[in-house]
């Protein structure tokens, strides 16, 4: 038996629905359509807006904030707190830190002491109170963003919309934000929208996932049900699927599996829950399976061997380490931790047992 | 002396106030909202930046001549006129150095006051805030411009004693007449004039900035 967890996104309320929406945008380079017909922002938790550049994310953004007049359907709040947006590139008032935060909070009848309790927790939360009184014209980029974000959050918003708020902050800047922003939002009701180009950054805060693909949502749900059943490669790709390898599903057996050449198959079983993949035999699919459900070695009896294969590229960044291994003719990506186990000993050139769960096997129509 | 110093003082004043209060609300139009016509506008504000004033006292003072279109008002050769003359001159200015520092702003300012709800009074002080250099500029620039200048008060006013003489048309008057110490007098207390309240308005200006 589980323990009873977090409520899934299924329990949980919407706190802002967009219906039928269509948002059109012309400029020089042409017209473009964001078509959305459902999308729910659920209070006390986050999605993740992923997509390519011009895939219309930010868009999306300003029209859930109110900013973008929509051709057709809707937008509906069901709550009464403020929707709260912060931009890509924030924009601080003239004057200090403290006099910014206080004049977001100017609109909402508060009294004097909740304004003061409020700017307080805000900035203490993003670690700014030290520059309260400090002139926003010289704070630095980082120290911009964290005003932001202070700010938005002393509204106490029921949804929270947040444009790259990782762009152009170094690594330990993206880090530091990326804790303090969990930690700000964990314990409370906000329904948080995340637009981001960096998947990582993205997962660190998102329970459920959206990818915009031209415009159109081509997937929205769960995070662990989209990292792990993309609906098409264009997803699979965008969500770090990294590993597509081409085949046939042939049967075997009470099962199936895909068959990759004449010497390599994949064993393929839906996960216990999840309904069969549901592909003929003989029908041509992309077989895809993500870097980290790929193991080296058959340690400890875990999962099913699918073969041998030649190590062929080893990155490391320090914290990972990227191992490219030749498989089928195909060279199959999965990750290390650094400085652990095999990433001390691997190198290029070694051979290595590559197994996987079957249930870690995702398949996509091909051709 | 002083007379005619307090008068200048109280004509520029109050042309500088309606200058003011006409051109920011229609700067801060011209640089925020996009409308058709707009373009035109903006260029003649921008012309009206350089009209020579003396060609602008000609004009006020054609409208306002007895037989004019508007001399039933009967105020040529009255300080009224002088106003009129030096809120047109004043007025492209205004307009012209807040229509640029509004469009200086960022792009996402707006949206950003949007998004937080901030009630619409409070907007207004925050631009304000916000284009408070441009805004002393513009003051500056005005003030300069009607204090120092003389063609069109000369035009409209007339020069009457004790009536519309002010600081810049009796220094002509006493060039005019040879007596420079008179008209150096004078001079000085125009020059210190412009000083002392373009000092005053630079501190003002340079404030807020640390």
């Amino acid at each position: 038996m589980t323990a009873p967890g977090p409520p899934t996104a299924r329990e949980r309320r919407a706190a802002l629905v967009a219906r039928d929406l269509v948002v059109r945008r012309s400029s020089r380079s042409g017209c473009f359509e964001l078509r959305v017909p459902a999308l729910e922002l659920l209070a006390g938790g986050a999605l993740a807006v992923l997509g390519p550049n011009g895939a219309g994310k930010s868009t999306l953004l300003r029209s859930l904030a109110g900013l973008e007049p929509a051709l057709a359907g809707r937008i509906e709040r069901r709550v009464e707190e403020p929707v709260a947006m912060v931009f890509q590139r924030p924009v601080a008032f003239a004057g200090s830190v403290i006099h910014n935060l206080r004049v977001a909070l100017s609109g909402q009848r508060l009294s004097r002491a909740e304004v003061g309790a409020r700017v307080e927790a805000a900035l203490d939360h993003f670690g700014i109170a030290r520059l309260a009184e400090r002139n926003t014209a010289t704070l630095s980029g980082g120290e911009l963003r964290r005003l932001a974000l202070a700010r938005a959050f002393a509204l106490r918003p029921a949804v929270l919309l947040l444009d790259e708020p990782f762009d152009d902050l170094d690594a330990a800047g993206q880090e530091a934000l990326s804790l303090d922003l969990r930690r700000a939002i964990a314990g409370t009701e906000v329904a948080v929208a995340v637009v981001t180009h960096d998947l990582r950054r993205a997962l660190l805060l998102a329970d459920r996932i959206a990818v915009l693909l031209d415009g159109r949502m081509a997937q929205v749900g769960e995070r662990e049900e989209v990292l792990a059943r993309p609906a098409s490669v264009a997803v699979a790709r965008l969500v770090g699927m990294a590993n597509l390898i081409p085949g046939e599903v042939a049967a075997q057996g009470e099962g199936q599996v895909v068959v990759v050449d004449a010497q390599h198959n994949l064993p393929i079983e839906p996960a216990p829950g999840r309904a069969a993949p549901g592909f003929a035999p003989g029908t041509p699919v992309w077989a895809g399976i993500r870097p980290e459900r790929l193991k080296l070695d058959v340690g400890r009896g875990e999962g099913v061997a699918i073969g041998k294969g030649r190590v062929r590229t080893v990155v490391s960044d320090g914290v990972a380490v990227t191992v490219g291994v030749l498989w089928a003719g195909l060279e199959l990506r999965t990750h290390l931790l650094a400085g652990r186990g095999l990433a001390r000993s691997i190198a290029t050139g070694d051979t290595v047992t590559l197994s996987l769960r079957p249930e870690d096997v995702h398949l996509l129509a091909r051709g | 002396m002083l007379e005619i110093t307090l008068r200048t003082l109280a004509v520029c004043g109050v042309a500088l106030a309606v200058a003011l209060a006409a051109g920011l609300p229609l700067g801060i139009a011209l640089g925020r909202r996009s409308f058709p016509g707009r373009g035109v506008l903006v260029s003649l504000v921008n012309s009206g930046m350089g009209a020579p004033p003396v060609v602008v006292g000609l004009a006020v003072s054609m409208l306002l001549f007895r037989n004019g279109p508007l001399g039933f008002l009967g105020l040529l050769y009255t300080p009224e006129a002088m106003v009129a003359a030096q809120v047109l001159i004043a007025l492209p200015l205004v307009v012209g150095i807040t229509l640029a520092a509004v469009g200086a702003l960022d792009e996402n300012w707006e949206l950003e006051v949007r998004t937080l709800g901030i009630p619409q009074w409070l907007r207004l002080w925050l631009l304000l805030r916000e284009i408070r250099l441009g805004l002393l500029a513009a003051v500056i620039a005005a003030l300069g411009s009607i204090l120092s200048e003389v063609g069109a008060v000369q035009a409209v006013g007339g020069n009457l004693a004790g009536e519309t003489r002010v600081l810049t048309t009796s220094i002509l008057m006493y060039t005019q007449m040879g007596r420079f110490e008179m008209a150096l007098a004078l001079g000085a207390v125009l020059v210190g004039l412009t000083l002392v309240l373009a000092a005053a308005l630079t501190v003002v200006q340079q404030g807020g900035r640390r």
